[in-house]
C-alpha cells in the first residue's frame, strides 16, 4: 500500500515521502504529534491522514467478520501462521543455534554483550556473512548492514570468514547434492563483501542520524536482512551531563530499531558492553546503559568466560528458555566449542 | 553517509612495522592503522622502547612495512627519554641509509602532556595540526601515547562520582583518538601500566585478566574494564622470574579482531627492541 494512494493534496504527500513514510503501515503505525511534528502540519491534520491511511487497511479484508476493530491489528491466529515462516540466521555454532531455536530470528531485536575480547565483534562479522548463504543451503540469501562504532571492524578477517563459509558450503554440497553437478557454489569472497553495507560512526549524533536514514535505505536495498551495531554503546558512554537526554536519546533509537525489524522482516543484532554494578558492597559484572535500556531488546544474549573457554547465555527471551552453550572463535570463525565437538558444523 | 564498498578497502588493512620481522609476523604485520592498539605491562618490559622504535618505524616506505609518515608523540611521564631516541634514531639512520630525512628525530613531533583533561583538549589541536600543518614532513599515520595510565592513576580518587567522571574521559578521550584514526587514516598506540592482582581464588574480574602473569606474579592491566572497551587490540608484554643469560620479554596477543592468541619473546639491545626466533619445540600452538 503506497502512500501515493491516499486522497490528500500533493504537497501533503511529498512531505510524507520526504519524512520517510512511504508506505500506509508506517504512517499508521505513527502517533498524531509524532506525524505532525515529521511533516509540519497541524494536529488535527495529522489526525485526518491517520485515518485516512488506516481505512483502507480494514477495507481490503474480505471477510467482514475477520476484520480488526483498529487498522493494522492482527488476530492471534495470523501472528501464529507468521511464526511458521519465521527465518533464522545461523551462527555457525549448532550448540548456539540450538540453544537459539535454530539461530538470530529475524523481526526481533538480539541483543550480545559481553567483555572485551570475549567474540563480540566475531559474532558479528559471523552473521553479516551467514545472512548472505543462498536459500538452496537454507540460508537468506540476504544482505547486511554493519554499523561499526569503535572501529574493530578488519575486512581481512571477514575474507578470512568469508573464505571458510564458501568452503564449507562446497563441503555441503558434496555431501548432500552429490546427484546434482549444477549445484556448485558461485559465490566468491568478493560477493560476500560487496553484500556488507558498512558505515563507520564516530558521534552519538552520527549514530542517531543513521538509525534515521536507515528507513529510506533499506527501502532502496530491499535484499537487506540484517542489520548489526557494533557497539551501541561506546558514544553513550561519554560524557553526558543530562542522563535523562541520554535515556530519551537511547529510547528513540531502541523504538526506531525495534520499527525496523518489524517493518521490513529484518534480524537487528547490537552489542553492548559490560560495567561493574554495586550493590550491597560487592561487585558483580553487568551489561552497560542500566535499566532503562535493558526493555529495548527481545533477546538478550550474555558471553562470558567459564574457565578458558567461551559460552554464551540466554538471558532474556520471551521465547526461548534460559541456557548456555559453548563455544570457540576459530581461524574460520565462530564454531563449536573443539572441546565438547570435533566437527565443523554443517549450513 | 553513504555505505563504504569494502572491495574499496583494502582487503589487508594497512600496517606499520614494529620494526623487526619477528614482532611484524606476532602481529600480522605490525600495528594496524585507523585503530587504537594498546601495550600493556609492567615497568621494565619495553613499552617506551617499542614506542619509540614504532614511532622511527613509520618513517620507513610501505615497501619496508612503514607508512611513509611522521609520527606524533605524546608523553606523560617525565623525562621524556631524548638520549634514548638519539640513539635509535642513528642506529635506525645507519640500518637505512637511503630515507630522505637526513635526522629521523625530525620526523617524530614530541608534546608533553600532564593530565587527563588536557590530552582531552589536545585532540582538537592535533586534528588542526593535521588538517594545516605546513611542515615538510607530512602527513602524520602514527600517534603514540606512551602512558594512557600515568594521567589517570594519581588525578582521581576512589569515589563513585569521581569513578564516574574518569570513566566519561576514558570514552571521551577513546572516542576522539578512534575518530582521528578513521579520519587520518593514523595507527593509535597508547600504553598502559599493569596492576597486581591481590586476593584468593578467581574473582569476576579475573574474567577480564585471563590469567597474565609478569614477573611471577598475577597481573591485571590498569585502568580496569571500562578502559578495555576502549581499545582495539591488547598486546601484554611480561617478564620471566627466572634470569636466563639473556633477559627476554614476551609479546602475547590478549585480544585483537584479527589476530589469533599468538605469542613471541625479544630482547631489548642498545639498537632496539628484536625478537627472538623461538625453538622448534618451543612453538606454541595458535589456539584461537
Amino acid at each position: 500500500m503506497e502512500v501515493g494512494m491516499l486522497p490528500i493534496s500533493a504537497s501533503k504527500r511529498g512531505k510524507l515521502l520526504a519524512a520517510g513514510y512511504t508506505t500506509l503501515d508506517a504512517i499508521a503505525r505513527a502517533s498524531p504529534t509524532h506525524l505532525a511534528r515529521d511533516i509540519d502540519v497541524s494536529e488535527s491534520e495529522a489526525t485526518e491522514i491517520l485515518n485516512l491511511a488506516s481505512k483502507p487497511s480494514a477495507l481490503e479484508r474480505p471477510n467482514g467478520s475477520h476484520t480488526a476493530v483498529v487498522g493494522g491489528g492482527q488476530t492471534a491466529w495470523d501472528m501464529l501462521n507468521d511464526e511458521k515462516f519465521s527465518s533464522y540466521i545461523t551462527t555457525s555454532c549448532a550448540d548456539l543455534d540450538n540453544i537459539l531455536g535454530g539461530g538470530i530470528k529475524c523481526k526481533e531485536v538480539t541483543e550480545i554483550g559481553g567483555v572485551p575480547g570475549i567474540g563480540k565483534t566475531q559474532i558479528g562479522i559471523q552473521l553479516a556473512v551467514n545472512v548472505q548463504i543462498p536459500q538452496e543451503y537454507g540460508g537468506l540469501g540476504g544482505k547486511a548492514i554493519y554499523i561499526d562504532t569503535e572501529g574493530s571492524f578488519m575486512v581481512e578477517r571477514v575474507l578470512q570468514i568469508a573464505e571458510a563459509c564458501i568452503e564449507d558450503m562446497a563441503e555441503y554440497s558434496r555431501h548432500f547434492h552429490k546427484d546434482f553437478q549444477a549445484c556448485d557454489v558461485k559465490m566468491h569472497p568478493n560477493n560476500i563483501l560487496e553484500n556488507i553495507f558498512y558505515f563507520r560512526v564516530c558521534s552519538y549524533t552520527e549514530q542517531i542520524a543513521l538509525i534515521n536514514y536507515l528507513d529510506k535505505f533499506i527501502t532502496e536495498n530491499k535484499d537487506v536482512k540484517i542489520l548489526i551495531v557494533d557497539s551501541v554503546t561506546f558514544h553513550f558512554r561519554q560524557d553526558f551531563d543530562d542522563m535523562a537526554l541520554r535515556t530519551r536519546l537511547l529510547s528513540e533509537m531502541a523504538l526506531k530499531l525495534m520499527k525496523l525489524a518489524k517493518k521490513f522482516r529484518l534480524a537487528v543484532v547490537m552489542f553492548n558492553q559490560v560495567t561493574t554494578k554495586h550493590i550491597e558492597g560487592s561487585f558483580q559484572l553487568t551489561l552497560a546503559l542500566g535499566d532503562s535500556w535493558s526493555h529495548s531488546c527481545t533477546n538478550r544474549i550474555i558471553l562470558f568466560w567459564n574457565g578458558n573457554e567461551r559460552h554464551a547465555f540466554i538471558d532474556k527471551s520471551p521465547s526461548l528458555k534460559s541456557a548456555s552453550a559453548p563455544y570457540s572463535v576459530t581461524t574460520r570463525g565462530i564454531r563449536n566449542s573443539t572441546s565438547s565437538c570435533k566437527r565443523i558444523k554443517m549450513m | 553517509m553513504r555505505a563504504e564498498n569494502l572491495l574499496q578497502l583494502q582487503h589487508r588493512t594497512q600496517k606499520c612495522t614494529l620494526g623487526c620481522p619477528v614482532l611484524d609476523r606476532c602481529l600480522a604485520g605490525g600495528v594496524p592503522c585507523a585503530s587504537v592498539t594498546e601495550f600493556v605491562g609492567e615497568s621494565g618490559c619495553g613499552k617506551t622502547q617499542l614506542c619509540l622504535q614504532l614511532a622511527l618505524s613509520a618513517q620507513l616506505p610501505p615497501s619496508h612495512g612503514g607508512l611513509s609518515a611522521s609520527s606524533i608523540f605524546i608523553h606523560t611521564e617525565f623525562p621524556f627519554p631524548f638520549r634514548r631516541l638519539r640513539h635509535l634514531s642513528r642506529a635506525f639512520r645507519a640500518s637505512h641509509p637511503d630515507l630522505p630525512c637526513s635526522d629521523p628525530c625530525d620526523r617524530v613531533f614530541l608534546r608533553a602532556v600532564h593530565s587527563a583533561h588536557e590530552l582531552l583538549n589536545l585532540i582538537p589541536t592535533i586534528e588542526t595540526f593535521l588538517l594545516h600543518s605546513k611542515s615538510p614532513w607530512r602527513p602524520v599515520r602514527i600517534i603514540v601515547i606512551d602512558s594512557i595510565a600515568a594521567l589517570f592513576r594519581s588525578d582521581f580518587e576512589n569515589t563513585g562520582s569521581d569513578l564516574r567522571r574518569r570513566s566519561s574521559l576514558f570514552f571521551g578521550i577513546s572516542g576522539g583518538l578512534r575518530q582521528l584514526a578513521k579520519r587520518f587514516g593514523i595507527a593509535v598506540v597508547v600504553t598502559n601500566q599493569v596492576v597486581d592482582l591481590i586476593g584468593d581464588g578467581d574473582v569476576s574480574f579475573g574474567s577480564l585478566g585471563n590469567g597474565l602473569y609478569s614477573s611471577g606474579r598475577r597481573v591485571c592491566p590498569a585502568l580496569g574494564l571500562a578502559w578495555a572497551h576502549c581499545v582495539n587490540s591488547r598486546l601484554f608484554l611480561s617478564k620471566d622470574e627466572d634470569e636466563p643469560p639473556v633477559k627476554t620479554r614476551k609479546m602475547r596477543v590478549v585480544f585483537a579482531p584479527h589476530l589469533p592468541h599468538s605469542s613471541c619473546e625479544y630482547v631489548i639491545k642498545g639498537e632496539g627492541v628484536f625478537g627472538v626466533e623461538m625453538m622448534q619445540h618451543r612453538e606454541e600452538e595458535i589456539n584461537l
